[in-house]
């Protein structure tokens, strides 16, 4: 190996560092260290004369390491290593060392901040001695997309792919495409039928000839990484082999079991009755009791099984709109029918939401508010002229203890992830959160993407949502993996681990604490083997390892341990100066 | 014991006056700022609830409609636009009805055909029993200093009998329904228990909050007590001398203008008018939160009581003038208007809120005295 050029460059960021860190002694202390060639300082390293002056300096003193003491590495190390390629240079012979967050933000003393500085630069000049050139390495992707789930988000996704001429294998576990939103009657705010939006729908994807539909069939296990997936679903009893490039998951979810909350007597009392229920009643065009007549009375219960700490903590989104929803329904098709809403936050956010809620207001509907942490109403059967429940509440904003006369109960129950979202999360290789929802990539920046490459999530299946946000996100998922056909291939990870397969003992930990999939086991050779395509260097392996035969590219041991011994050792040496000069 | 909620409360309070009930999110502004509220009598945030939920047993157990002056801060201060004084004076006229024992109020309340009817009908009949009374007909001779001998022509002996007889029949009806408002906004209030002496203790807030109205001063608008008070007192004492001195102030005698007959009738007719003037141009301006509304039972008491001051100007112009006929039938018409306007107004309809404030002031302060 050559022998080591370093460059140091201490940015000032205007003043957000130059102001608690003594850039220009940083800069002298750290030029004094061995393999340094040039030290220092400069206002914005960020900016173009700042990149410039790394590139001329590699030029002219043929630097063949780099290191910038700047802000954090999530926002510039993509500058400064791109910096590194335009002067030629590998751009993981480079490090950079966090003086900002980790240091000029957080600290008040000047002298220790700028010590401080001294022993984060060193630390990253010790370990750049020992960085490695690393190549990317890029896969092509298959042009075909495998999309689960057959609700209006799957279907969205699957037309958008298959209109701009690319395959799509969807598979839906039931008999009939449509999901969840092909059982409304009128979808809110706008009071529209649900009907005219999937039939066509439906059709549309049932006459594309770029759609190949599996129904009643289910996905169990998919090989693979970006690019180049495949597994294999059964079609009219044979098995058929799917090749495809990338995987959108929209498996949706499903309503909770309104039985689960005591006081409400669902299954128990005969005209308590789940919303979904009452939207086939809507569907069929007759609101209609158990024995048959007319509601006179009708209690509509917000929140059934959501938020709250004994059932769902979350909200499920679209159940106070559905309730206003139901009450116009209900005003419309019984006029003379009361109508109570039962309610612990009213939550109408949305366009076009809030507006639905003050039309409500004015249809004579009565609004009362509960406790749903504490104090849930309770139903309980009376006989009545009209009505032949008794609902028992705690009304917050009047602080009475009220009944309210029933003869048919609504319960506006929550929406939860299904039974079989972790065999999917498994088969695909992405992660759930603590209520069996998929995790997207970054909550705000990357809402479709999962940390696994070639993976989206889309609709209900990533927590609830509303029919625009469904699509929405459908399209948008689409729009990702058409962006990635075009190109036609994919840059991968490179810090990726490898297996030294001389020292691998076979016991096969790595493959357990795996949390990408991304180790299998030879059985010839008995050793480990890393998909560097699945591999996210992540280096849990790595740590795990009991013989050392892993190494994990760019936080090799030797790297690390530098990095530490860096850090001492300035730290050390910065105490023993502080002591001569008090001698 | 769980209230039942009742949606159709609302349809029936709504014929009182029309509300905007569904706008209001509860924020509490209202309540807040409220110069009359108290720990324990909260409003009007709290009667708008009970109203929108029907809770009846709480809208007519509650005294806290009458401790409202209507100032309008809270409709001015609302955020929805939710008009929570007008509700306020909505539900006066609701529980007027219900403390009503004949029905009658709800009629003349409801229904424009039920107060027209009356008013005419009342009207009708004092003509009738006026003509009756006037036994010697129009005397066209005048007194020894120039005047008309109203006294002779319809003897104050005799309308002092209709006026008591008047007088009986609206006490009668204004009693039991207080009695009646006592039995709805104490007994029946079952959050507090009265104790038995603060009925004496507290007794001098029905004679202070009576004849003040002090509590109206606490009302941040500017003046509105003292045209109020004005008002009332012009009205009370107007009242008070011709039922129970009509013997003393319905004389054929000209007083001189230091005479009290003379001052106390120009006290009176001055505060009625200067009230009723100010209330006019407020209502058909609605120059102020508390005129912005106006209901047909509203203007028929101004317009009335109007009528009533300038016809019993006029019988007093035109008695001292010596004006005969113009004398006659001034007086007619004066009691024509005068006596429907007490009779339905006094115990059925706005005219009620004299008596019925004093007492909710007088009962709140003995539920106060209780709860210590």
């Amino acid at each position: 190996m050559e022998k080591p050029r370093i460059g140091v460059y201490v940015c000032w960021c205007g003043t957000n560092i130059a102001k608690m860190v003594d850039v220009e002694a940083v800069a002298d202390e750290i030029g004094r260290l061995p393999n340094v060639v040039i030290s220092k300082n400069y206002k914005y390293m960020c900016s173009d004369p700042g990149q410039d002056l790394i590139v001329k300096d590699i030029k002219e003193h043929q630097l063949n390491r780099v290191v910038v003491s700047a802000c954090s590495p999530r926002i510039h190390e993509l500058t400064f290593r791109k910096a590194l390629e335009k002067a030629g240079l590998n751009p993981y012979l480079f490090e950079m060392a966090n003086i900002r967050e980790q240091d000029s933000w957080v600290h008040t003393d000047r002298a220790e901040a700028t010590k401080k500085a001294k022993s984060l630069v060193a630390a990253a000049v010790n370990r750049v001695n020992f960085h490695e050139p690393l190549d990317a390495r890029t896969v092509d992707i298959n042009p075909s997309t495998l999309i689960i789930g057959g609700g209006i988000a799957g279907m969205t996704a699957a037309l958008e792919i298959a209109n701009a001429g690319k395959t799509v294998y969807l598979v839906e576990k039931s008999k009939d495409l449509g999901g969840n939103a092909a059982k409304l009657d009128l979808t809110f705010p706008y009071l529209t039928s649900a009907q005219q939006l999937m039939k066509p729908l439906i059709k549309s994807v049932k006459s594309n000839k770029n759609i190949i539909l599996f129904l009643g069939t289910e996905v169990k296990e998919i090989f693979g990484y970006i690019g180049n997936f495949e597994t294999t679903v059964k079609d009219e009893g044979k098995d058929t082999k799917l090749n495809f490039g990338n995987i959108i998951v929209a498996t949706g979810l499903r309503p909770s079991n309104a039985a689960k909350i005591a006081n409400y007597g669902y299954g128990k009392i005969p005209d308590v009755i789940t919303s979904l229920e009452f939207e086939e009643m809507l569907n069929k065009g007759k609101i209609a009791k158990k024995d048959g007549s007319e509601p006179k009375n009708v209690a509509i219960i917000h929140c059934v099984g959501s938020r709250n700490k004994d059932y769902h903590e979350y909200c499920s989104r679209t159940c106070c709109l559905t309730a206003l929803k139901y009450a116009n329904q209900l005003r419309a098709a019984l006029p003379t029918t009361n109508i109570y809403e039962l309610y612990a936050d009213m939550r109408a956010m949305g366009k076009g939401c809030e507006e639905l809620y003050a039309a409500t207001s004015r249809q004579h509907v009565m609004f009362m508010m509960f406790d749903q942490q504490n104090d849930l109403p309770k139903i309980k059967q009376a006989k009545g002229k009209d009505y032949s429940m008794l609902i028992e509440l705690n009304e917050k904003l009047s602080g009475e203890a009220i009944e309210v006369p029933a003869d048919m109960v609504i319960l506006m129950n929550g929406m939860e992830a299904h039974e079989n979202a972790k065999e999917i999360a498994h088969a695909v290789g992405i992660s759930m959160c603590g209520n069996s929802f998929y995790i997207e990539k970054h909550p705000k920046l990357d809402p479709v993407a999962t940390t696994t490459n070639g993976v989206y999530i889309v609709g209900g299946c990533q927590g609830p949502k509303d029919i625009p946000d469904s699509v929405s996100q459908a399209r948008a998922a689409a729009a990702r993996i058409m962006g990635i056909m075009a190109k036609g291939s994919v840059t991968v990870e490179v810090t990726t681990a490898c297996v030294n397969e001389d020292i691998c003992c076979g016991c096969q930990t790595c493959i357990k604490v795996c949390p990408y999939t991304a180790i299998s086991f030879n059985d010839e050779k008995k050793v480990s083997v890393v998909n560097e395509i699945l591999c996210k260097g992540c280096g849990t392996c790595g740590s795990a390892c009991p013989t050392g035969a892993i190494r994990s590219r760019h936080f090799t041991d030797q790297q690390i341990i530098s990095q530490i011994e860096g850090l001492m050792s300035m730290s050390l040496s910065l105490e023993m100066q502080l002591e001569q000069q008090e001698v | 014991m769980s209230q039942r909620v009742d949606p159709t409360l609302v349809l029936e309070i709504e014929k009182f006056g029309k509300g905007t009930w569904n706008e209001c999110f509860h924020c509490g502004n209202c309540t807040a700022v409220c110069p009359l509220t108290e720990q324990g009598f909260l409003f009007p945030r709290k009667g708008y609830r009970a109203l929108q939920m029907g809770l009846k047993d709480t809208i007519t157990s509650s005294v806290e409609p009458w401790l409202c002056y209507y100032c309008g801060d809270c409709s001015s201060t609302c955020p929805r636009d939710a008009n929570p004084g007008e509700t306020m004076m909505i539900l006066r006229r609701y529980l007027t009805s219900v403390y009503d024992w004949t029905g009658l109020s709800k009629k003349f309340y409801t229904s424009h055909f039920w107060e027209f009817f009356a008013i005419i009908f009342i009207g009708i009949i004092t003509i009738f029993l006026l003509l009756f009374a006037n036994t010697a007909g129009i005397i066209t001779t005048l007194t020894a200093d120039g005047g008309v001998m109203l006294d002779k022509m319809f003897p104050h002996d005799l309308i002092e009998k209709g006026d008591w007889t008047m007088a009986v029949i609206v006490a009668g009806l204004l009693i039991t329904n207080i009695m009646r408002m006592w039995w709805k906004t104490v007994v029946k209030d079952k959050t507090v228990k009265v104790k038995f002496f603060s009925y004496f203790t507290e007794a001098w807030n029905l004679v202070v909050h009576f004849a003040t109205q002090v509590k109206f001063n606490k009302c941040e608008g500017k003046n509105y007590w003292l045209w109020h008070w004005l008002l009332m007192s012009g009205y009370v004492l107007m009242f008070t001398m011709i039922v129970v001195y009509l013997p003393w102030f319905q004389t054929d005698k000209i007083y001189n203008w230091y005479e009290p007959q003379r001052i106390l009738g120009y006290y009176a007719t001055f505060g009625l008018m200067f009230g009723l003037v100010a209330v006019f141009i407020g209502r058909f301006k609605k120059n102020n939160e508390k005129f912005k509304f106006s209901h047909i039972t509203d203007w028929l008491f101004i317009i009335m009581l109007i009528l009533t001051t300038i016809t019993g100007i006029l019988v007093h112009i035109f008695r001292i003038n010596g004006m005969v006929a113009a004398t006659y039938y001034s007086y007619i018409i004066h009691l024509a208007i005068l006596v429907p306007m007490i009779m339905i107004e006094v115990p059925f309809s706005k005219w009620s809120h004299l008596a019925y404030r004093p007492f909710a002031v007088y009962f709140a302060a003995i539920k106060k005295a209780s709860k210590k």
